[in-house]
């Protein structure tokens, strides 16, 4: 089964007065475990099919369904639980809390699912991200590339079958990036869907598959 | 970790801005306080100093308002008296159990207000079952001899046996006797016998008022109405003149409480402003927190217990800083007001202390409804994206 199946998929904003379409028809299959690359412009509508197979975002039209389960026509109720059940997200901000510790952010989600916080499997997580025994670390005492491996953690804390990543590496310098991807590869190859939206076409092909985006519409990769 | 330990390390990330916020909280609940606390305060010291003076009622020459009333509390002097038939005429008043003639005579020495109370022991003690003296009190008909009060002797460095030459011609008088401290105005007066101040000042047979003791309160109006019909006097009763000092407290007590509301209000519009500010701030952080699985109601209770900390710590510290502060204020307060009881009058009382508190957990859930409301139904896509309204 696949693990997300989007039909027809539209988008319009209104900006003022103009509407704008983001995206238009857009239909994606994703298999589980897939390492997945979405490239294009900007204002292609990149971030907008993010954010809507995120479940950050309804979409004006089209059907869409994650791991078996109907999205469309959910409230935001339903999709905070599916957020924070099925997709783990990472940000080019890495938007970690600067007064929380390593540790904290990363169990930051636990907050929300009403998990107990567990040391243990932070340590695993940070083990998996290399940065082991960082725990009590705040974020003002990591580089850049190293929160943005904290804030990786914090998205597979609740053991996510999705990875969302929106221009994970933007902030970052190549060395940095590529260690970036490195833990991608490792993640994908653990069994995890991988998707990230990218700027970069060069660390675009290290996935295995690469959707391209103009104008709203796929233009390859479907 | 919990919403509340979330909730406290986001006010550590801009600990100016919320020791500010809690400041203006803290002043606010501290002018509300001491306000309300001086108010319960004044009026409860206010009726315990009048019933401490052991009189009902007080019958004064004609012509001499409430106000001239004060001034003989306090030991002024007024230029117009009583007579012995007016005494006498007391005295036989249905309900009277002690009518005790006062002569108040005032004269400067080294620049000083003295204030001299002529008394009859025989009356006057009964009255005054608080007084207690070192040294002896006098009988009606001694000469030369003056009990004081005990402020009046620390002051003069005086103690029974001290001789000191008193009144227009000078005459040397014995201190027999010093009262102890009492807390009232009577630790700074002179008292002589009623005769012997008569002859001193050249009042012989006047007398500036009397003190009149019912035996029933219930009688404090049948005794006004009689003594009212003697031509020469008018009563004032000591609920009356508790009333008038009241009446003149109370609209001072209004223009504060004006003063207080516009305070509350600004301060209020003031921890509004900087929520919205801080969410403003954090709005992209929000719709991280919605992505990674965070619901509307979490945000809402994150900002609302952000909000509770800040006005709750800032009614604690604001009582504690009235508590503190309570003698200044007291003795600001003392030269504001017509009639300033003697007893500290900030009370210390924990229905209020719980009301000000109470009153400040309101006035953060007030505030802070807002910035939540709005957080909480943001859009994650929209706040990431950073687009605010």
């Amino acid at each position: 089964m696949s693990i997300i199946k989007a039909t027809g998929i539209c988008k319009t904003y209104q900006r003022g007065r103009e509407e704008v379409c983001a995206l238009r028809g857009v239909d994606l299959t994703l298999e589980p475990g897939e390492f997945v690359s979405i490239v294009g412009p900007s204002g292609a509508g990149k971030t907008a099919l993010m954010n809507i197979l995120g479940c950050l975002d309804t979409p004006s039209c089209g059907t869409l369904t994650i791991d078996g389960v109907q999205v469309t026509g959910k409230g935001e109720a339903e999709l905070v639980k599916i957020r924070r059940e099925h997709i783990g997200f990472v940000f080019q901000q890495f938007f970690l809390i600067p007064t929380l510790t390593v540790g904290e952010n990363i169990g930051l989600p636990l907050l929300f699912s009403g998990t107990p916080y567990d040391p243990a499997k932070i340590e695993i997580l940070l083990e998996k991200v290399g940065l082991a025994h960082r725990a009590d670390h705040l974020p003002g005492q990591l580089s850049g590339g190293e929160m943005q491996r904290v804030a990786i953690a914090r998205a597979l804390v609740n053991s996510p079958r999705i990875l969302l990543a929106d221009e994970p590496t933007g902030n970052l310098d190549s060395v940095t990036a590529d260690g970036i991807y490195r833990l991608f590869e490792e993640l994908h190859r653990q069994g995890i869907t991988v998707i990230v939206v990218t700027h970069n076409r060069e660390l675009a092909q290290r996935a295995g598959r690469v959707i391209a985006i103009r104008d709203g519409c796929v233009v390859a990769g479907s | 970790m919990n919403l509340f330990s979330l909730a406290v390390k986001n006010l550590q990330r801009r600990k100016g801005r919320t020791l500010l916020t809690i400041a203006g909280v803290a002043i606010a609940v501290a002018i509300l306080f001491s306000l309300l606390s001086f108010s319960a305060g004044y009026e409860r010291e206010l009726t315990k100093e009048m019933d401490s003076l052991g009189f009902h009622l007080l019958a004064v020459p004609k012509g001499c308002p409430y106000e001239a009333t004060t001034l003989i509390l306090h030991g002024g002097v007024i230029p117009k008296y009583l007579t012995n038939e007016d005494l006498v005429r007391a005295r036989a008043t249905d309900g009277v159990v002690i009518a005790a003639p006062l002569l108040l005579q005032q004269f400067v020495k080294d620049g000083i207000p003295h204030i001299v109370y002529g008394i009859e022991p025989d009356v006057m003690l009964p009255l005054k079952p608080a007084w207690k003296v070192e040294g002896r009190f006098f009988t009606a008909d001694e000469t030369h001899v003056m009990v004081i009060g005990s402020t009046l002797a620390e002051k003069e460095n005086l103690m029974p046996g001290s001789v000191i030459p008193f009144g227009p011609l000078q005459e040397p008088f014995t201190i027999i006797g010093v009262l102890k401290p009492s807390g009232s105005e009577d630790d700074n007066f002179h008292f002589l016998p009623l005769a012997e101040a008569q002859r001193v000042f050249k009042k012989e047979g006047f007398i500036t008022a009397i003190a009149v003791r019912a035996d029933d309160v219930k009688h404090i109006h049948d005794i006004s109405v009689e003594l009212e019909k003697v031509p020469d006097i008018q009563v004032v009763t000591m609920a009356q003149v508790t009333g008038t000092i009241m009446n003149i407290v109370g609209s001072a007590r209004s223009l504060l409480f004006s003063v207080i509301v516009i305070a509350i209000v600004i301060s209020a519009a003031g921890i509004t402003n900087t929520l919205l500010m801080s969410v403003n701030e954090r709005t992209r952080e929000i719709g991280m927190m919605k992505a990674i699985g965070a619901s509307g109601y979490h945000i809402g209770v994150l900002l609302i217990t952000e909000t509770l900390l800040i006005t709750t710590l800032g009614g604690i510290i604001g009582i504690l800083a009235a508590l503190a502060g309570s003698g200044l204020i007291e003795t600001f307060v003392r030269g504001m007001v017509p009639y300033a009881p003697s007893g500290s009058f900030v009370s210390f009382d924990p229905i209020l202390i719980a009301g000000c508190l109470v009153f400040s957990i309101g006035l953060g859930l007030l505030c802070g409804i807002y910035p939540a409301w709005k957080s909480a139904r943001l859009s994650p896509m929209e706040a990431i994206r950073g687009e605010w309204e």
